[in-house]
């Protein structure tokens, strides 16, 4: 018994010592025990090597800049290989190309920027289970994450709690074989910029209004039989806008007016003290309070909301379509309406 | 290239020299946006997960617009991307070097003209901070090529769009003209982009074309993108269907008309203004008073869409058209009251005297069947008799609904109000005499028939008919009365009498104090 344990003993010491001296001092016992250990660690080892090896290779394969890549861990590659990989059954499924590409005067990357510059937005594909698939570049600007940290991941990850629910509507009506139809709904997403428009903490998100407009697009492979494309746009806080066509007004919070500014009169035929304490709703087409109901309801859940057109009646009879975008303060609302 | 589609002239040296010029002028345009645009995106190459082409299919199907630039002295297109082809039918090359002002419809020439115009880089832009309201004196920097937020332009504008999809191979001038001829459609466009301005001697002497002679120093032009909005709520489904005749209207809590859709005025006969402050209980059949009471009453009290039995609408020459609609009512999402109802009225039949068309395909089976439900339904009421329905006082009828729901609302109570005795048709006020004349005499005055000064009320007009019963002086009696005095016992019908002109001519409304009626019979 002795023996035995002053063999352990003996035996313990040559992972002290180290290396293969250790195997001269040990008795042959421990020496197949150590080899055999020294063995397995060894092809663990190995096996770490392949897999990382196999992972390098699968991320060198992703068209990603080389500063990008040796940040990535394991499940973020996994991830976007698997959104390339969606993607591109998603483009090859498609209709094909449609246009034969003409000269182009300008590059199609710079066009595609400057459309998303200017719907102030980007581009966001979703799958029928959530999983965002393909996020543009410059999400980076819109909420603070890069591209690579996003795409693959599910949104409900992403999106408050509340919204999840009309985010589901939204995707399950995508997944009935539809037509191409439209969506547009608003929904909250966080965002890691600070106020001044920083990249902040992780941990310390807001959530941003976003407004997202897009339609259905048929992938008849993977798991998803379609996909929503999606343009989203933050809500912007602030306007500066050519006022011509465009009067502003406050209201309370059950939408009537507590105050407008003098624009209205030319534009409605009101006079702003002919408003005050009127609902918005006496004032729009029956067939529009629909969108104006959501858009309000929008409103006092997200905080920010934008209506889609809606008829105003003017005061001499008739009607006159109109936008809204609308944000709300602490107590009252502010609302921004632009016409045409 | 000696015949260019601008031209019938054919080759002039000149003239190709200026095609040329112009050419090149949008060429050099379109390398300086290039050129801006890729500032956006990072210095160095980066790999995309999409191929470029594919990336720009997809954002243009999600956001489905088109790019373009226009000029802002005379509105030339300088640049239009394809997706144009799509969107408005027209090719680019039909397109491009045109005068954006020919697309536009004419009334919205000048708003487009303003928003082009107020590029000119002087202070007086009148800008505005949407969350204060005040106006931003925003300059625009000289020499910006960058984007700034100071040039935000947004519009709506109507464009023309052919009605004729163009092949994109084609290339003749001839059908290209005529096909712009016959095209007159406008669709409306919401255009979003910005405002740029380069100094033209950025552009070198090619820049001195004729588009830039008014604006010496600098090119302005405004980079947008173009996008249909579509007007109406979003149809469920696509498919078609033969929609039946059919026209909306609102009410108020009370019944009174607060919208009336033009269609009705073919229906109907009444113009909208004739119809807006009137209680709808005056022109309901007397036979449907009951259930469409009843329906008001549910609807005030449930958010879901209620539908009416057929019933009969009273037009302006005196027929009725079956109706059948669907009710409910809108509740301010913020302070929970019914703001008013919306009712889809749907038009079964238009005349009583002829089965006419009923334009709703599932109906026309059970049009027949709903006719005769129509006619089945007389209740039976206890105390009043079948024919009964007063018409004068059904005005009084919605208000009297309304009130109910308001002091259910406020005392919170059970959902018998005082008011609510009225399963009947009859008005309350006449109800309330009734109550409140001392006891000796009740059996007398409890009128089967308040019924009797009823009937058909064909000739007489009504005005808004309130609680205020004044206003009802112009009513003819005689021709409301008589009809139905005949199935009452003579004492019966005197007493109706009486009760109807003493109602006529005193103030009866609920406030009307019964004690100090002394009724000497």
């Amino acid at each position: 018994m002795f023996l035995s344990w002053l063999g352990n003993a003996l035996g313990s010491w040559p992972k002290r010592l180290g290396g293969k001296a250790s195997l001269a001092l040990a008795t042959p016992a421990t020496r197949s025990r150590i080899s055999g250990r020294r063995r397995r660690r060894k092809a663990a080892r190995r096996r770490r090597r392949v897999e990382s090896d196999v992972f390098g290779d699968l991320s060198r394969l992703l068209p990603l800049q080389a500063s990008v890549r040796a940040h990535l861990d394991k499940p973020s590659i996994i991830r976007l290989t698997l959104s390339f990989i969606r993607m591109q059954a998603l483009l090859r499924a498609g209709e094909g190309r449609l246009f034969e590409s003409e000269t182009e005067e300008i590059a199609p990357l710079d066009e595609t920027k400057m459309y998303l510059k200017i719907l102030e937005g980007f581009l966001m594909v979703l799958s029928t289970t959530g999983d965002m698939i393909f996020l543009s570049d410059n999400v980076s600007k819109y909420m603070g994450l890069s591209q690579t940290e996003l795409m693959g991941h599910n949104i409900f990850e992403y999106t408050h709690p509340c919204d999840h629910e009309e985010i589901r509507h939204n995707l399950r009506l995508t997944a009935e074989l539809g037509c191409s139809q439209k969506r547009d709904f608003v929904m909250r997403i966080k965002s890691a910029l600070t106020h001044r428009g920083r990249v902040g903490n992780l941990k310390s998100t807001t959530w941003k209004v976003l407004h997202c407009q897009g339609r259905v697009k048929l992938c008849v492979a993977s798991s998803s039989v379609s996909c929503l494309l999606l343009t989203c746009r933050p809500l912007p806080l602030s306007h500066t806008l050519l006022s011509t066509h465009t009067f502003t007004s406050q209201h309370g919070m059950d939408m009537r007016f507590t105050y407008c500014d003098q624009r209205v009169t030319s534009l409605l035929g009101y006079r702003p003290e002919e408003l005050l304490g009127r609902s918005i709703y006496d004032l729009c087409h029956t067939l529009d309070t629909s969108c104006l109901n959501k858009n309000h309801l929008n409103l006092c859940l997200k905080s920010q909301s934008v209506s889609g057109q809606y008829r105003m009646l003017v005061r001499s009879g008739g009607y006159v379509w109109q936008e809204k975008q609308k944000k709300t303060l602490k107590v009252p609302n502010l609302f921004k309406l632009i016409f045409f | 290239m000696c015949c260019n589609k601008h031209t019938k002239k054919g080759c002039f040296s000149s003239f190709h020299l200026r095609i040329t010029k112009k050419l090149f002028f949008n060429r050099l345009i379109l390398s300086i946006i290039s050129g801006s645009a890729s500032s956006f995106s990072e210095a160095s190459y980066k790999p995309s997960f999409l191929p470029d082409e594919e990336l720009k299919h997809l954002v243009l199907k999600a956001a489905d617009g088109f790019l373009f630039v226009v000029g802002c002295d005379r509105g030339k297109i300088v640049f239009v991307s394809e997706s144009v082809t799509k969107i408005l039918n027209y090719s680019r090359t039909e397109l491009i070097g045109q005068s954006l002002f020919d697309y536009i419809h004419p009334k919205d020439m000048g708003k487009v003209k303003e928003q082009l115009s107020a590029s000119e880089l002087h202070p007086r832009e009148r800008l505005i901070d949407a969350k204060t309201g005040l106006q931003v004196q925003a300059d625009l920097p000289i020499g910006a090529s960058r984007l700034c937020s100071g040039a935000r332009r947004s519009f709506f504008c109507r464009m023309k769009y052919n009605k004729i999809p163009v092949k994109v191979e084609e290339k003749e001038t001839q059908a290209n003209t005529s096909k712009k001829k016959e095209s007159q459609k406008y669709c409306t466009v919401h255009c979003t982009g910005y405002m740029r301005s380069w100094p033209t001697s950025q552009m070198g002497a090619e820049g001195e074309g004729e588009a830039d002679k008014q604006d010496s120093s600098y090119f302005s032009c405004l980079v947008a993108v173009g996008r249909i909005h579509s007007h109406s709520a979003a149809q469920v489904n696509g498919e078609v269907r033969v929609r039946p005749t059919e026209f909306v209207t609102r009410y108020a809590m009370d019944g009174k008309f607060t919208f009336v859709d033009q269609r009705a005025t073919t229906i109907l006969g009444y113009l909208p203004q004739e119809l807006l402050g009137t209680s709808c209980y005056e022109y309901f059949h007397q036979d449907d008073l009951l259930h469409l009471a009843d329906r008001h009453r549910k609807v005030l009290r449930s958010r879901e869409k209620i539908e009416t039995n057929c019933y009969k609408f009273k037009t302006k020459y005196g027929s009725f058209v079956t109706l059948q609609s669907q009710w409910f009512s809108f509740v301010n999402p913020w302070n929970k009251e019914v703001e008013y109802i919306v009712s889809t009225n749907t038009v079964i039949s238009y005349d009583n005297s002829r089965t006419g068309r009923s334009g709703h395909k599932s109906e026309q089976s059970g049009n027949s069947k709903a006719s005769e439900d129509c006619k089945k339904s007389l209740p039976v009421l206890p105390g009043i008799s079948s024919a009964s329905g007063t018409m004068i006082y059904a005005g009084s009828i919605g208000t009297q609904i309304a009130n109910e729901l308001l002091d259910f609302n406020k005392l919170n109570s059970s959902p018998s109000s005082p008011f609510s005795l009225a399963q009947d048709k009859s008005p309350q006020t006449l109800h309330q005499i009734t109550n409140s004349v001392p006891n000796g005499e009740t059996s007398d005055m409890e009128i089967p028939g308040k019924s009797s000064s009823e009937g058909e009320p064909q000739g007489a007009s009504f005005s808004g008919g309130d609680s205020l019963m004044g206003e009802n002086s112009q009513l003819d009696l005689d021709s409301v009365v008589g009809a139905s005095l005949n199935s009452l016992s003579n004492d019966e019908a005197a007493m109706a009498v009486i009760m109807s002109l003493l109602e006529t001519d005193t103030n009866l409304g609920e406030a009307v104090d019964f004690e100090e009626m002394h009724w000497s019979l």
